[in-house]
Order: structure tokens, then C-alpha cells, then sequence
């Protein structure tokens, strides 16, 4: 056996990743430290020694290296095969796609937005290590961007929705709760920006957004996102890596650290938490082949994992279970029919479509809520059904009240009584202000000067900024086009669909 | 400053006061051929451990500790495996690398 | 507590009542009827009658439910309070200001 024999060893790793994050750096000269690092004092943020900073992974530059170009071999790899082998063909229903558009739409930019702002700490951090780190996770976030988009132009050349994702990030209502979201924490000082995607969205809730993607894409047929998907997540879990310890970092260097991160996890929980309602609508209403519920991926990966495991841990230096985790936890049950019903009412204004459950996913909804579904959600959708039985199709006919902080529209329910709406009010310089929970309502009054400036979608429309004041006028200038938004059944994708695999296909044509 | 006041206390519920080496912590790998022996190895290594299926995924968990012993795999593999390359087939994981060196990758909790 | 900036943090509201001019935003939810996902958002004149409102702005978006009868509509309210429609009156006079809440049931 191999083992028996010496192994060639550079340096051991330990000295390797000490020569790199330690003995590499230099202190400055002819400029003083508080000119090279301008931004790491005005959050309130005290840090001592940056040497006490280390990444578990004691990653390096050729170890670094070495490991990306495999990851990237073995994902182009699965690319070649899925191209070659008519791949758009394999997928469990063409409707299955809607997720992978939300995902391109939603998540890509995010992760190019990552890249900008790793490489603002990689160069504004004073430690040289968590520069390295950031250096590292800044290349990922570029990787995965460029990985994603490679990918999913697969599908572009035969599925609507695909085509504007850029632009449609910028401008598209559902769109804005994403853009927003990373907005307000590149907009914060460095430090919060280390709570809120490195620790809040990394750490507490990458698994609940990036595993179900993955495994359902796994399950739908769809073996180019799944490649993208677990390539992505296993920097991914390097990230996890560098939110925790610098979150332990920050906690560890001075007692005055913890309040502050107290309040951002507070806050980011929550932020971080809103925008994850989007991935439960998709888990239980977009796959065709459902993996798992939301409710069991939340109980599984952040109850179990996260409240019942990382937290015990953080309450050594003082730090308690987010703010508001309460009331995410009794909404477990009925987040996602609650975002699915948004996304079905305004579909029409979305690039993707929709469709009211089939009566055999309703059964699956059904066993997985059984507190809820049939007694809230399900006659909801059968009289839906019932109404396009007579050639009908609701759509909501004019535009919503948003969440000024989430900014997704206002439908979420009281946790103590889903027949309500939750209407939560603030006035702030003679104005009001409307958030869809306590935890957006809290967020709000914590800096309310920072979410007046909010860009809510319908709101700008109305003063005149997005193409017009039709329907067909912002569809226009959202770069939405004609079949990629509205119901699926009898879409252009659907149709589409339905003539591949007829048992005389026509040849595909291109999109 | 607000008119509806907002509910009474969060029922936020407090750190279950169970300690660090009972808390569960986990590793998701990729459902791949080349980790099998990976997956073989950790068995191995940890007899407590549960495995659990999902589409493309390996769920892995045990109780406050899992160790991944570069000589085990390596046995396992029939070739030199460096402990980096445990970066190519996670996915996931709970818990903290409280040890990743040439030889040896332990994930527990700490508190 | 204020945002942490280097500078002093001050901006506008991005949808404050002047930029609409002579007209608001006004929400309307139509409470217990959940084909509709939340409340509505519009921009009308503060000086619109509530009864043009109702007619011309409420009840085509009502309609989306195929079972609206705009005859049934009742019990309006501002925010939690019972609002005194009135046909006549504007909406101005009616209490009803820039990003008001309204709710009927039907």
C-alpha cells in the first residue's frame, strides 16, 4: 500500500499558510496606517491584534490554484457531456426552469456583486490573513458568476426568460429583493459587511438557499446546474469558513465587539432570512419533482444545525439566537405558499411563468404542511383551478404594496393569525413608512435614514422612472418579452416542450 | 415612533443547554464516485456516524466530532491524498474545523 | 440608532409626498380575500372624490376576482379606523393622506 511509503513533502502546511498570511506583509512607511485603512475604525469595531485571525483551511496560493482548475476540469466536463447529449431534452418538465431562471435572474448578480466587494476587503482589511481570505473568496465569486452564466446559456438557446437577466436584475420588482439586499450591506462599513454576507448569508443560510437548488436540479434532470451548483458550494464552504471565524474573530478581540455584532446579526438574520422566502416559493412550487419542503430544509438546516448547534457555541462570548428567529420559526409552515401565491398573482410582470399546483403536487403539499395546506392554502387553489376551468386566469391587476425594507410585496400573515395580513407602520419625518413583520419594522427604525431611500419598484414607477406608466411600457423596459412572463401552460416553453417530445418531433429549432 | 406596536417579547428560544459533544455536527459531500472512498474512510474513522441520502448529496452527521484521517484515506483510495483535497468533494458543513493540518481534518464545536 | 458613516448621513425620502405633486400614493387591501397576495398600491389625485376612487381605480382591480360585486363593498377603514365613506368628499378631506392604508371588505 501507498501509505507504507515516504511521502515528498514541500513544507508542512501549517508553515506554509504562516509564511503567506504572516511573514509576507509589511508595515507601512511613508503613510500611516490609519491612510491605508481608512474604513476599520468608524463601525466601533476594536481590533487589537489582527495576527489572531486564522483560516482553518490554511489555504494557499498554489493550493488555491490547484484546487479551482480541478473544480473547473471536472464542471466543464459535465458541460461538454450535457451539450452533446441534447441535455435540455433530459429535464423532468420544461417548467422545472423557472427555478433555474429565478436563480440566474437573482443569484448571479449576487455573487458578481460578492466579487466587487471581496476584492474592496481584500485590499482594505488590515490583517494581510483575512486579506488573503478575501482575496480568495473575491476570485470564487468572479468563478462562480462566470460558471453560472457559461451554464445556464445552454438553456438560452431554447427556453424564454433567460436572455436580460443583467438588466432585469437592475429594474424587475421581485428583483430588487435581492439587489437590495446586497446593496444595504455594501453600502455598510466593512466590518457589517463581514456579519452580513460573510456570517448572516454565508454561514446561517447558504444551505437553506444553495442546497435545495442543487439537489433539486439533481432530481429534475438538470445535471449542469447540480455541477455548478455543489462546484460553487464547496468554496462555498470556505466562505462558511472565513463568516465564522471572523465572527469569533471580532468576538474575541474586545468585549465592546459584541453588542455591535449582536445588533448586525440581528439585523442580517432577518435581512438574510426575507430574501431566503424567494428559494422557499421555488422549493415547494417550481420543481416539478419536489426534494424536500421548506419547512423540512429550515427545521434540518438552520433549527438543527444552526439554532441547535452553532449557537450554543456563540453564546460562549455572549452572543444570543437572532432577533426575531421566533417568528421565522412560526411561519415555517407557511412562508412558501404565501411567497408562491405573489409570484402566481404577478407573473405576468416576471420573467418566468407560473401555475396553479396540480392536484397530485397539491397532495405532496399537503402531506408536507399537514397543520396548514389543506385547511389554508389548498381551497385557495382550487377555486383558482376552478376558474381557469371556465378559461379564466387571475391575475392581480395592478401592482402591490411593497415592504419598504424586504421590498417584497406586503403578504405576509400575523404569526398568530394567517387570516390576517401583517401591516407593520412607521412615521419617520412626517412620513409613513409601511414593513411586512417585525423584524423588516425593526430593521427600519434601527436606521430609518438608510431605508427611506429605499427603491421600491412600484413606488418609481409611479413617479415615472421605468419605461411608462403601462403594463407593456415597464415590461418593455424591464427587457421582458413576450412569452417569457405569464402562465406556463400553453407558453411558448411549454409548447415548445410538449413538440419535442411529441412522438414525431419537428426539429428543435433555436431560440 | 411606531403606532402599532409590535408584539410583545420575541419567543426566541434560548441555546439548547447541550454540550459540545453531543451537538451534532455534520458534512454534506457530493453523491459522487470519487468520494466513496472518502465516504469509506470517514466511516471508518467515526462509528457514530449517521448518512443520509439526498438527490446529489451525501448528508453526513455525528455527535460533536468527525474526523477525517489522512491515512485512512489513503488506505482506502490506494494512492497519496492530500488533506486539500477534501475541498473538492464538500458541499456543506455544521460545525467548526478545529484541526486541518497534513494529516488530519476534525470538525467539532467548541463551547 | 443613526447609521455609522464618515460623513454626515442625511438624504431625502425616495417617495416623499412632493414628488407626486398634487397626487398620492394610496394602498388599498381587500381584507379575507386571499386570491389576491396582498394590498394594492395606487396613484391618484388628492383631490379624486372617494367615489370616483372607489368606481374607477378600486373596483377594475377588484374585478380581478371574477366574483367582485361592487356592490357588496362595506366597511372601509383607514389604518385600524373605521373610515365615514363618503361618495362626495375627496380624498384629502376624507383623512386620507400620501401612502394611507386603506381596507374594505366585500
Amino acid at each position: 500500500m501507498t501509505q507504507a511509503m515516504p511521502r515528498k513533502r514541500k513544507l508542512p502546511l501549517k508553515e506554509r499558510y504562516a509564511l503567506l498570511t504572516r511573514d509576507l506583509d509589511w508595515q507601512p512607511s511613508y503613510v500611516g496606517k490609519e491612510q491605508l485603512y481608512p474604513y476599520t475604525s468608524y463601525e466601533g469595531i476594536k481590533v487589537h491584534d489582527w495576527d489572531g485571525w486564522s483560516d482553518p483551511f490554511r489555504l494557499t496560493v498554489d493550493a488555491y490554484y490547484k484546487y479551482q482548475a480541478e473544480k473547473d476540469k471536472r464542471l466543464y466536463a459535465v458541460l461538454d457531456s450535457f451539450a452533446q447529449s441534447q441535455g435540455h431534452l433530459a429535464l423532468s418538465d420544461a417548467s422545472y426552469l423557472n427555478a433555474i431562471k429565478l436563480f440566474i435572474q437573482g443569484v448571479t448578480p449576487l455573487e458578481y456583486a460578492a466579487h466587487r466587494h471581496f476584492a474592496y476587503l481584500a485590499r482594505y482589511l488590515e490583517g494581510p490573513a483575512p486579506r488573503f481570505a478575501a482575496l480568495c473568496q473575491s476570485v470564487d465569486e468572479l468563478r462562480h458568476a462566470q460558471t453560472q452564466i457559461h451554464t445556464i446559456s445552454n438553456y438560452n438557446k431554447y427556453y424564454g426568460g433567460f436572455h436580460s437577466w443583467s438588466k432585469m436584475h437592475d429594474r424587475v420588482w421581485y428583483l430588487s429583493v435581492p439587489k437590495s439586499l446586497f446593496d444595504d450591506a455594501m453600502s455598510a462599513g466593512p466590518f457589517e459587511f463581514l456579519i452580513s454576507i460573510s456570517f448572516s448569508f454565508e454561514y446561517l443560510l447558504t444551505n437553506l438557499l444553495f442546497v435545495p437548488f442543487m439537489s433539486g436540479a439533481s432530481f429534475n434532470g438538470d445535471m449542469p446546474t447540480m455541477s455548478f451548483g455543489f462546484s460553487a458550494q464547496s468554496d462555498e464552504s470556505r466562505h462558511m469558513t472565513l463568516g465564522l471565524e471572523a465572527i469569533k474573530f471580532l468576538l474575541e478581540q474586545d468585549e465592546a465587539n459584541v453588542p455591535i455584532i449582536q445588533g448586525w446579526i440581528d439585523k442580517w438574520f432577518w435581512r438574510a432570512y426575507r430574501m431566503s422566502a424567494l428559494v422557499a416559493g421555488m422549493m415547494d412550487y417550481m420543481l416539478p419533482k419536489p426534494v424536500m419542503s421548506w419547512k423540512e430544509a429550515f427545521e434540518l438546516y438552520f433549527e438543527d444545525q444552526m439554532l441547535g448547534g452553532l449557537f450554543p457555541d456563540l453564546d460562549f462570548y455572549g452572543i444570543k439566537p437572532p432577533r426575531h428567529v421566533g417568528d421565522a420559526i412560526a411561519e415555517k409552515d407557511h412562508l412558501s405558499h404565501q411567497v408562491y401565491k405573489i409570484l402566481h398573482n404577478f407573473s405576468f410582470a416576471a420573467a418566468f411563468t407560473t401555475s396553479t399546483p396540480t392536484e397530485e403536487h397539491s397532495r405532496w403539499l399537503a402531506s408536507q404542511y399537514p397543520d396548514t395546506y389543506q385547511q389554508l392554502y389548498q381551497p385557495v387553489w382550487d377555486r383558482h383551478r376552478r376558474i381557469e376551468a371556465a378559461g379564466g386566469r387571475v391575475f392581480f391587476q395592478g401592482l402591490p404594496q411593497l415592504c419598504q425594507v424586504c421590498q417584497i410585496p406586503m403578504a405576509f400573515t400575523e404569526t398568530d393569525d394567517p387570516a390576517r395580513i401583517s401591516f407593520r407602520r412607521s412615521d419617520y419625518r412626517g412620513e409613513t413608512f409601511h414593513t411586512c413583520s417585525n423584524g423588516c419594522q425593526w430593521v427600519f427604525e434601527r436606521e430609518p435614514e438608510k431605508y427611506v431611500q429605499a427603491w421600491l419598484p412600484v413606488h418609481q414607477i409611479y413617479q415615472g422612472h421605468c419605461g411608462g406608466p403601462t403594463v407593456p411600457d415597464v415590461l418593455a423596459w424591464y427587457g421582458i418579452q413576450d412569452g417569457d412572463n405569464g402562465e406556463y401552460q400553453g407558453s411558448p416553453d411549454a409548447r415548445s416542450w410538449a413538440d419535442w417530445h411529441a412522438s414525431n418531433p419537428s426539429p428543435a429549432p433555436e431560440r | 415612533m411606531s403606532e402599532q406596536a409590535t408584539s410583545g417579547p420575541q419567543a426566541t428560544p434560548s441555546p439548547q443547554a447541550t454540550p459540545s459533544t453531543r451537538r451534532q455536527v455534520g458534512i454534506d459531500l457530493q453523491d459522487a464516485e470519487e468520494n466513496r472512498a472518502l465516504v469509506d474512510a470517514i466511516r471508518a474513522d467515526n462509528p457514530e456516524l449517521t448518512i443520509r441520502h439526498l438527490p446529489g448529496l451525501l448528508k453526513l452527521q455525528a455527535a460533536g466530532r468527525m474526523v477525517i484521517n489522512r491515512e485512512t484515506v489513503e488506505g482506502k483510495l490506494g494512492r497519496e491524498w492530500d488533506t486539500g483535497e477534501f475541498q473538492l468533494a464538500l458541499v456543506s458543513y455544521a460545525g467548526n474545523f478545529s484541526e486541518w493540518d497534513d494529516d488530519q481534518i476534525i470538525v467539532s464545536w467548541e463551547h | 440608532m443613526p447609521v455609522k458613516a464618515l460623513y454626515e448621513y442625511e438624504f431625502p425620502s425616495a417617495d416623499r409626498a412632493e414628488l407626486f405633486g398634487d397626487d398620492q400614493l394610496v394602498y388599498v387591501h381587500w381584507d379575507g380575500n386571499p386570491l389576491f397576495c396582498s394590498a394594492a398600491c395606487f396613484r391618484v389625485p388628492q383631490a379624486m372624490p372617494f367615489g370616483e376612487f372607489v368606481a374607477q381605480i378600486v373596483a377594475p382591480w377588484a374585478g380581478s376576482d371574477p366574483d367582485f360585486d361592487p356592490a357588496a363593498v362595506r366597511d372601509w377603514r383607514l389604518f385600524d379606523e373605521p373610515l365615514a365613506a363618503d361618495d362626495i368628499r375627496s380624498l384629502h378631506d376624507l383623512g386620507i393622506g400620501h401612502k394611507a392604508l386603506l381596507h374594505f371588505s366585500a
